[in-house]
């Protein structure tokens, strides 16, 4: 029903503007002067279409279940059911007129479901009527109004204006709902475990507090020596720098090569094919990390004499650094090649070798954007979930020995909330005052990031 | 005396052909002026001067250039030393990123000319001075060049292709980007500079050619049309294409 409305409603609009583009025409043609361009008086009209509709249909999904609801629960009224009852025999009503209902059909819900259909056939067509007749109503007096004189190019642009609007506006509030949602959890949490305890404790064991009966009552000091985020923090870091002394090197110098050294024929070649390393799943490389990698350097290790663990944070911060490779080959050979030509020539023009340009001239121009490139790799490595989870294990250890295995901040928060969790429970707030640090940090070095890209953008303006 | 000889120089920018044959003979101390309208080949051939062309993938360079009777366009010619020798400044001003001082110790450091501080000091002083900018940046040589005036950027840039010494100083249309009184200045330091170094300037200003040149150059369509001394192509030219050009019929 409904989609049969909305079809009929587009139709409508693309009939209003023809018309609307038709009567310019008409009025072109009598040798009056438009003061737009036809297209316009089109938009104009199908706009008059489009806004009184979209207003009833909001207007109608807020207001049209609690007023049917209302009309259904006034048979009940005044017996004496409390407001639980009562919700409850509404949701059975609904479900027995859909015949989804398999408990015991008494006579009293089987009339409210009658009513309750019958309410909502009245409620489709009612809204039916209005929408289409406020439409037409409405595209009527607007065609009315278009003449030689009146003006649709300036509340078309306006209308755009406010789409547009809107569209950054839903992406805004998503955000900032995200980070309430974080904060009222991580809020709850630091109720229960003190702050410090979280920020300064070195031992991370969030299975104990599994361990709890859930008859027992909250106690705060059973958890002393849970929830100490230490040795993720540090397992954070620490793969974090693995994986960027791989990137930073290896990135850079692909970067200067493609930028400054390849061919255009070369270039053309290896840079998409870089590229295809961003494209790779994270899957993919948390098991090429966890089933190549690591068995490869456990043995690698083992013939030395060394004692490698399986899942070591040398392999997670490795393959983690392969990934980021091509992050940061490609903006620093965007910044590398916006390096103007002018001061290329220059340092040539003084005798200047291709090494001795870059290293003296080209390097040093392009170096904020560079560390702009790396800061933005880092962030990367730091939120980077799927390939600690699969390769460097989940036991937290506090080490800052890169064969032997540590955990993130990032895969601590998947053992948490993955399987059976009782929200408010200490165990599963934990997880959110995780997210909290996590996104504070990287909303920090991408904040940095920026400042320092748009900085070195000012530079050659 | 005759400092550069050209001789059927070609240049192809991949199979299409820039210039044609050029024979050129340039007078040493002296400011040669190469004119003609826009993608004439005059800024090529300037380019062929201290093989900047290298740097464009698909531009090729036949032919002989003499410099001091050495070919430049000969394999053993080594790069380096062949730009050390002949300085550029070009149509932009283009200081590096770097401070007032950085920018013209530049040179000096990758060829190897100062061995102390005070040597540097001294270099940095000599050039700026004979750049005529050495009053205005005394107190900030240690500020970024880029911060400086479009004319004193343009003059740094002199300054920074001096500080090696060159035997010649190339000059791509240096005061295109310049006001009156900046070009001024720039053109009176090129009469200055002539007495150590032989000039070689491409102009889109016929008035600026007249002033600065002894020798005058004009391209069209890349050939080398007519040249001779400034007086003789200005005021009695051969050639019908030079005297429409330069009474202003065409270009």
């Amino acid at each position: 029903m409904n989609l049969i409305l909305f079809t009929f409603i587009v139709l409508l609009g693309f009939t209003s503007y023809y018309f609307g583009r038709k009567k310019a025409y008409t009025i072109q043609s009598s040798n009056k002067r438009l003061t737009a361009l036809p297209q316009f008086y089109g938009y104009y009209l199908a706009i008059w279409c489009a806004i009184p509709a979209f207003i009833i249909f909001s207007l109608w999904a807020i207001f049209e279940p609690t007023i049917v609801k209302l009309l259904v629960l006034s048979d009940y009224s005044n017996q004496g059911y409390l407001d639980d009852e009562l919700n409850l025999i509404y949701e059975k009503t609904k479900s027995l007129s859909r015949g989804q209902f398999t408990g015991e059909i008494t006579p009293f819900i089987e009339s409210s479901a009658e009513k309750y259909l019958s309410l909502r056939s009245i409620a489709q067509s009612s809204k039916a009527v209005i929408v289409l007749s406020i439409i037409i109503a409405s595209v009527a007096y607007a065609y009315k109004r278009i003449s030689s004189n009146s003006r649709t190019r300036e509340p078309v642009e306006k209308f755009l204006n406010a789409v547009l609007f809107t569209a950054s506006l839903a992406a805004i509030l998503t955000t900032v709902g995200i980070v309430f949602s974080l904060i009222f959890q991580t809020i709850d949490f630091f109720k229960v475990i003190p702050l410090f305890d979280f920020v300064f404790g070195t031992h991370w064991y969030p299975a104990k507090a599994f361990v709890r009966d859930s008859s027992e009552a909250l106690d705060p000091s059973m958890y002393s020596d849970t929830f100490g985020a230490v040795p993720i923090f540090a397992g954070t870091f620490f793969i974090a720098f693995i994986a960027m002394c791989v990137a930073i090197p290896i990135g850079l110098m692909s970067g200067i090569y493609l930028a400054e050294y390849a061919s255009s024929k070369v270039r053309q070649y290896a840079k998409p094919l870089i590229e295809i390393l961003a494209g790779i799943p994270t899957v993919v490389y948390g098991f090429f990390a966890a089933l190549t990698v690591g068995p490869f350097l456990k043995e690698l290790g083992t013939s030395m004499g060394l004692e490698v663990s399986a899942e070591s944070a040398l392999a997670a911060g490795g393959v983690m650094g392969i990934m980021i490779i091509p992050f940061i080959s490609s903006l620093s050979d965007d910044v590398i090649t916006s390096v103007p030509q002018s001061l290329r020539d220059g340092s040539y023009a003084m005798g200047a070798t291709k090494s001795e340009t870059i290293k003296r001239v080209i390097f040093p121009a392009a170096l904020p954007g560079i560390v702009g490139s790396i800061l933005l790799g880092v962030s990367r490595a730091i939120g980077e979930t799927m390939i600690v989870v699969m390769a460097s294990g989940l036991a937290a250890n506090l080490t800052l020995n890169p064969l032997e295995s540590t955990s993130t901040i990032t895969a601590q928060i998947v053992v948490i909330l993955i399987g059976d969790q009782a929200f408010g429970d200490p165990k599963t707030q934990a997880a959110f005052a995780l997210g909290m640090s996590l996104f504070l940090v990287t909303l920090c070095l991408n904040i940095v990031a920026l400042r320092v890209v748009k900085k070195y953008r000012e530079k050659y303006e | 005396m005759i400092k550069i000889k050209a001789k059927n120089v070609d240049v192809f920018y991949g199979k299409k052909q820039a210039l044609y044959n050029i024979g050129l003979d340039i007078e040493e101390n002296q400011v040669t002026a190469l004119i003609g309208p826009s993608g004439c080949g005059k800024s090529t051939f300037l380019r062929c001067l201290n093989r900047m062309n290298d740097v464009i993938d698909i531009c090729s360079v036949k032919g002989e250039i003499l410099i001091n009777d050495f070919n430049i366009n000969d394999k053993s010619c080594d790069v380096v030393r062949l730009r050390e020798k002949i300085g550029m400044v070009f149509q932009k001003p283009n200081p590096f990123p770097k401070t007032v001082y950085e920018n013209i110790s530049y040179g000096p450091t990758i060829h190897g000319m100062a061995q102390s501080k005070q040597e540097m000091d001294e270099i940095v002083e000599t050039s700026l001075k004979k750049a005529a900018l050495w009053e205005e940046v005394k107190d900030r040589l240690h500020e970024p060049g880029t911060g400086l005036s479009g004319g004193q950027q343009q003059r740094l840039c002199i300054a920074r292709a001096i500080s090696v010494r060159p035997e010649v100083i190339l000059m791509d249309e240096p005061c295109s980007a310049l006001d009156p009184i900046a070009t001024a200045q720039i053109e009176e330091l090129i009469d200055e500079l002539k007495k150590e170094h032989t000039i070689i300037i491409v102009t889109h200003s016929m008035a600026q050619a007249a002033r600065v040149s002894q020798n005058t150059g004009f391209f069209h369509l890349g050939h080398l049309i007519e040249h001779g001394s400034t007086d003789k192509i200005f005021k009695n030219p051969d050639n019908t294409k030079t005297q429409d050009y330069i009474t202003g019929r065409f270009g």
